[in-house]
């Protein structure tokens, strides 16, 4: 197999590598919901402080974060444009045709790109310090009172394992077969957005067959060696909150009543 | 029904992987409002089994969560339910349909029209979620001009991909029974 590096995750000795994934869940999914109430700009101080402490505990360089941001860059570009020119509001600060920038428009564009960089940086934290594979046991775990609704919780987490360890995998095959069929003169790159998309078919089909393949196979392992439902299988790492998760959660919960009282308060 | 549970399982995996494999592999036009994300294509496949709504669920939440250039949470959770209802609801209207080429044109159209009225609904949403008053002007920047700007923008890079996927699909479909 290649070494090709899915996700985000780099591997690390940090506090908030060792925490456990649930934690780092729960806690993204409190920043969050934290984050939709922030409408001044010291609720948004507080939590670009929150955000930056936590960035330095995990002892990754910054450029990682900011390589996060880049991509969303156009997307956050385009979404600024349309806060200003949809908002409305007075006073009008510039005014052309039909077209009228307002002042409250112009806070809802910072403020939602405030908002939006803060998450950002918080699921990025979360992914550059979780492996996919303890989000899925972790995701599991917290989604077990959903068995009582009859959804299949260990079955679903089962999959997603199966299928994160099936992805370098299948990058690999993607790879292969279009150095296959580059070899044989196929090109990928050139000619206009028709013929690029036909050379796609010649390398979906042998990828698609192929997959479809080592499924079968797996369920055949599986079965050999006495699979019977993802319900009654034992696991290999078994997550347990320590000290660090308490201190983490005690440290959510003030940065939770620093945010609240500044929201309030000020 | 039960020796069949592994099998069930694997094949479910292996299209969430396939999913997730296409998006990374094809990177650079995959994310953000204009997009052109070529393993949309396989949508088609849950006109086949119901399997694939979850499959292609899978799929979305691991290529959004592993890819570098996605917007974080609200793709994780809304992508994921966004493409589960509209695979849900491609199966169940294609369900009855024999002819493959009209269960694709079902697809086509539920995915390029319900998906994506989900996708700008998701960017809408993403955006301006907040607490009542969140936001100083009280008002909410346009919520139905925002979402038609997102749609219009959404939608050109995902027939695209349909077309693409309707090919292969169609191909795949003679090769191998999709719906077993």
């Amino acid at each position: 197999m290649g070494n090709i590096m899915i996700g985000r995750f780099v591997p690390g000795k940090s506090v908030v590598h060792q925490l456990d994934p649930r934690t780092k869940i729960i806690g993204t999914f409190v920043f969050i919901l934290l984050m939709l109430w922030a409408n001044t700009w010291s609720t948004y101080l507080v939590a670009a402080i929150f955000v930056w402490f936590t960035i330095l505990l995990t002892q990754q360089p910054l450029k990682m974060y900011i390589d996060g941001l880049k991509p969303i860059f156009w997307l956050l570009a385009f979404t600024i444009v349309l806060q200003i020119f949809f908002t409305g509001g007075t006073p009008v600060l510039l005014h052309f045709g039909f077209i009228k920038v307002t002042l409250p428009g112009v806070i809802n564009a910072l403020f939602v790109m405030f908002r939006f960089v803060l998450i950002i940086l918080m699921s990025t934290i979360m992914t550059l310090t979780t492996p996919p594979t303890s989000i899925a046991n972790a995701l599991e775990s917290l989604l077990k009172p959903l068995k009582s609704l009859k959804v299949p919780v260990a079955e679903m987490a089962l999959m997603l394992s199966i299928a994160l360890r099936f992805v370098p995998l299948l990058m690999d095959e993607t790879q292969k077969i279009m150095n296959a069929q580059k070899s044989r003169g196929m090109s990928f790159s050139t000619g206009g957005p028709v013929k690029r998309a036909k050379a796609i078919v010649p390398l979906l089909i042998p990828l698609f067959v192929g997959a479809l393949q080592r499924a079968l196979d797996l369920a055949n392992a599986m079965e050999v060696r006495g699979f019977k439902d993802a319900e009654h299988r034992t696991k290999y790492r078994i997550l347990k909150y320590k000290k660090q998760d308490y201190q983490a959660f005690a440290s959510l919960l003030l940065f939770s009543i620093i945010f609240f009282s500044v929201l309030y308060l000020i | 029904m039960k020796q069949n549970r592994a099998r069930e399982i694997t094949l479910t995996a292996i299209v969430a992987a396939i999913y997730a494999a296409i998006t990374l592999s094809m990177m650079p036009i995959a994310f953000g409002p204009v997009q052109l994300r070529l393993s949309e294509g396989l949508n088609h496949l849950s006109a086949f089994n119901k399997r694939y709504i979850l499959a292609l669920g899978l799929g979305v939440f691991i290529a959004n969560f592993l890819s570098p250039t996605s917007l974080g949470w609200v793709d994780w959770v809304f992508g994921t339910l966004g493409t589960v209802i509209m695979t849900a609801v491609t199966y169940w209207l294609t369900r009855r349909v024999t002819n493959t080429i009209i269960k694709i044109l079902i697809s086509t159209i539920v995915v390029s029209t319900l998906g994506m009225a989900i996708l700008a609904a998701e960017f809408v949403l993403a955006f301006n979620l907040s607490v009542h008053n969140a936001f100083p002007s009280g008002s909410n920047g346009g919520l139905v001009a925002q979402w038609w700007a997102y749609y219009v923008t959404v939608v050109p890079g995902e027939l695209a991909s349909l077309i693409v996927g309707a090919v292969v699909i169609f191909a795949l479909s003679k090769i191998v029974d999709l719906a077993k």
